[in-house]
């Protein structure tokens, strides 16, 4: 059962697979113990969980997916330029139009009875000068949810995006994304990942920069306790020429969690004068969170430029004792300095009161109230 | 206020005080000066409440009660404030943010009233106005890529904002040109009131000719050797630490 999930969620052949996911091997075994039934599209949630997601700032720019798929009665793309198209095929394409502007796409993750999974696909056209897609990510507590969402993002010469994606789940909810998107050329993306909670979260963003002067800056901080369990595995390739990608993410892991993250960055042959930067500092806040960060540079190219660095400590002691001495109490201080840590990976979202919503989620969420498990 | 007796602390297992004994009462500054390695910086840190600091003998007693038992915040909010010999940079915590957080952290731990904006920004106002500083640095991170000048303006700018009882000053001077040291001094004085003391830790006597100590204290080897008026700082500059050290020899035989 364990090799049957693994079989279904992983890509390439068996040792390729063995070793994407060598380190959520055991999360996978534990889920696939799990019987899962197919999940309701149309299932009903309470408010609570609809009040996570209906910001008032995008109605009217709004498409929600109930169980992977699209609820037309809780979607209004009235006041954007963007169009969706759900043909039988079970292929949701949204295409964002010259003035698409900001559309927050919601997934929506109801739990039923028992286990249920579902399976989504989702293709977005930028065509835009400037959009914004806020990618959200929502589940109730309840019996196992198991989504599994397949993303294609395909940015049109000089398109710019900014994909802010926000993932706030759960400990019963599990979500495997599969990002894959190219970037032709003077194409700009600019992502920002929230990866907060869940069962187990795993991000795989691989991202081909086909067209010379396309830039990629990716964003992401993951923040995680109890027994919650994130893997992110980056791939992003470089096939063209005076292309560049900066990537910065930031982790913390409390109690309990595990996170896994790979930076894997390729300079294809030819893809002369890339400029490739990876940094992922990672904090630990208990002695028995797990945190492992592999950054992984292939150059095949001459003229090109590359930088990474990772890292894995703990809290600023230093940083701790100043603050408390100043008479910020000790929970107050800690949740201070990871709040600042993790502010450097979301200072990049352009929208205030969206940066402002994340970075509440992220301090809300550590550390975890005293005697938690 | 404060009563120090024959307090012995360790550090990584090593003693660093040995029966250091002392006595601040209210509207006293109170100068300490002594060698490297005689103690100094491990006073104030043992006072505010740094870990790593063993006290295996003796007391502080402040206000009456345990220093020791309480925790750093618990220390602030009592009225205790060290100004830091290093200020900790701290990227991406903003520096109003950060002081207002800490003055309304003691004044609920005080039952007083938390300020609101408007409250607390007069009365930051005011405070830069005294000390002559620019209001960018509240836009700032805390000490972050803040010349060693800022950063201990900076910390004096905590002490006046917070208005402690007790101040411990660890060699705010070193490091300091002429006119940071000049606006260090001019902020402590501005601040001497019957109620609040100062304990003022220095190598150098040059910052007590601004800042005039009621009592001079040498510490060295971790206690406290000789005291003094003001005019023992002077001696000390002329005759240097080991004049200290030869009159204890003599003394001894």
């Amino acid at each position: 059962m364990a090799t049957a999930l693994l079989d279904e969620l992983g890509c390439g052949d068996a040792v390729q697979r063995a070793e994407s996911w060598r380190y959520s091997r055991n999360a996978i075994r534990a889920l696939s113990q799990l019987d899962f039934a197919p999940a309701a599209g149309d299932a009903v949630f309470d408010a609570p969980l609809r009040e996570q997601f209906e910001w008032p700032q995008t109605r009217g720019r709004r498409l929600v997916f109930v169980n992977g798929r699209l609820a037309p009665a809780l979607s209004d793309l009235v006041d954007a330029d963007a169009s969706v198209a759900t043909p039988t095929t079970g292929v949701c394409t949204l295409r964002l139009g010259p003035t698409a502007g900001l559309v927050h796409l919601v997934h929506v993750a109801v739990p039923g009875a028992t286990a249920t999974r579902w399976q989504a696909r989702l293709e977005v056209e930028v065509a835009a000068p400037r959009a914004c897609l806020v990618e959200h990510q929502v589940g109730a507590s309840g019996a196992d949810v198991l989504g599994v969402l397949d993303i294609g993002l395909a940015l049109a010469p000089q398109a710019r995006l900014e994909w802010v994606s926000l993932a706030d789940l759960p400990a019963t909810t599990s979500l495997v994304r599969r990002a894959t998107v190219s970037l032709a050329r003077q194409a700009q993306l600019r992502s920002t990942h929230a990866v907060f909670g869940g069962r187990l979260q795993r991000l795989e963003l691989g991202v081909a920069i086909r067209g010379e002067q396309a830039r990629l800056e990716s964003r992401g901080v993951f923040v995680l306790r109890g027994r919650e369990h994130a893997d992110i595995q980056l791939d992003i390739s470089h096939a063209a020429r005076d292309s560049a990608c900066d990537i910065l993410w930031r982790g913390v892991a409390d109690q309990r969690a595990r996170a896994i993250f790979h930076g894997g960055i390729t300079v294809e042959p030819g893809a002369d004068g890339s400029d490739a930067g990876l940094s992922n500092k990672n904090v630990l806040l208990s002695p028995h969170a797990e945190i492992d960060t592999k950054p992984a540079l292939v150059i095949h190219a001459d003229e090109v430029k590359a930088a990474h660095g990772a890292t894995v400590g703990q809290i600023d002691e230093r940083a701790l004792f100043y603050l408390r001495s100043r008479g910020i109490a000790l929970a107050a201080a800690r949740r201070m300095l990871v709040a600042a840590f993790c502010a450097e990976a979301l200072a990049g979202i352009d929208d205030a009161a969206l940066r402002e919503r994340i970075e509440a989620l992220a301090a809300a969420r550590l550390p975890a109230p005293e005697g938690a498990p | 206020m404060l009563k120090i007796e024959n307090l012995h602390v360790r550090v990584a297992g090593k003693e660093i005080l040995k029966g250091l004994s002392l006595q601040v009462n209210a509207g006293e500054v109170h100068a300490i000066m002594g060698p490297n390695g005689a103690g100094k910086s491990t006073l104030g840190n043992v006072l505010a409440g740094r870990d790593g600091y063993e006290v295996s003998q003796g007391s502080v007693t402040y206000d009456g009660r345990n220093l020791l038992e309480l925790e750093p915040e618990a220390r602030a909010a009592a009225g205790v404030f060290l100004a830091f010999q290093y200020p900790v940079e701290i990227p991406g915590v903003n520096n109003t943010y950060f002081l207002r957080a800490a003055l309304n952290a003691q004044r609920k731990a005080r039952g007083e009233g938390e300020l609101d904006t408007m409250q607390f920004l007069k009365r930051v106002r005011e405070k830069l106005a005294v000390l002559h500083l620019k209001d960018e640095l509240l836009h700032r991170a805390v000490n972050a890529g803040f010349s060693g000048g800022e950063k201990k303006r900076n910390e004096i700018f905590q002490l006046a904002l917070l208005e402690p009882k007790l101040a411990i000053l660890d060699e705010t001077d070193s490091g300091l040109d002429i006119d940071a040291l000049k606006m260090v001094a001019e902020g402590v004085n501005s601040m001497r009131d019957p109620g609040r003391a100062f304990i003022v830790v220095t190598h150098y006597q040059r910052l007590l000719d601004y800042i005039v100590p009621d009592v001079v204290h040498v510490l060295a080897d971790g206690r406290i050797v000789e005291s003094g008026d003001a005019s023992l700082a002077h001696k000390l500059e002329e005759h240097g630490y080991a004049w200290i050290a030869e009159r204890r020899v003599a003394g001894a035989a």
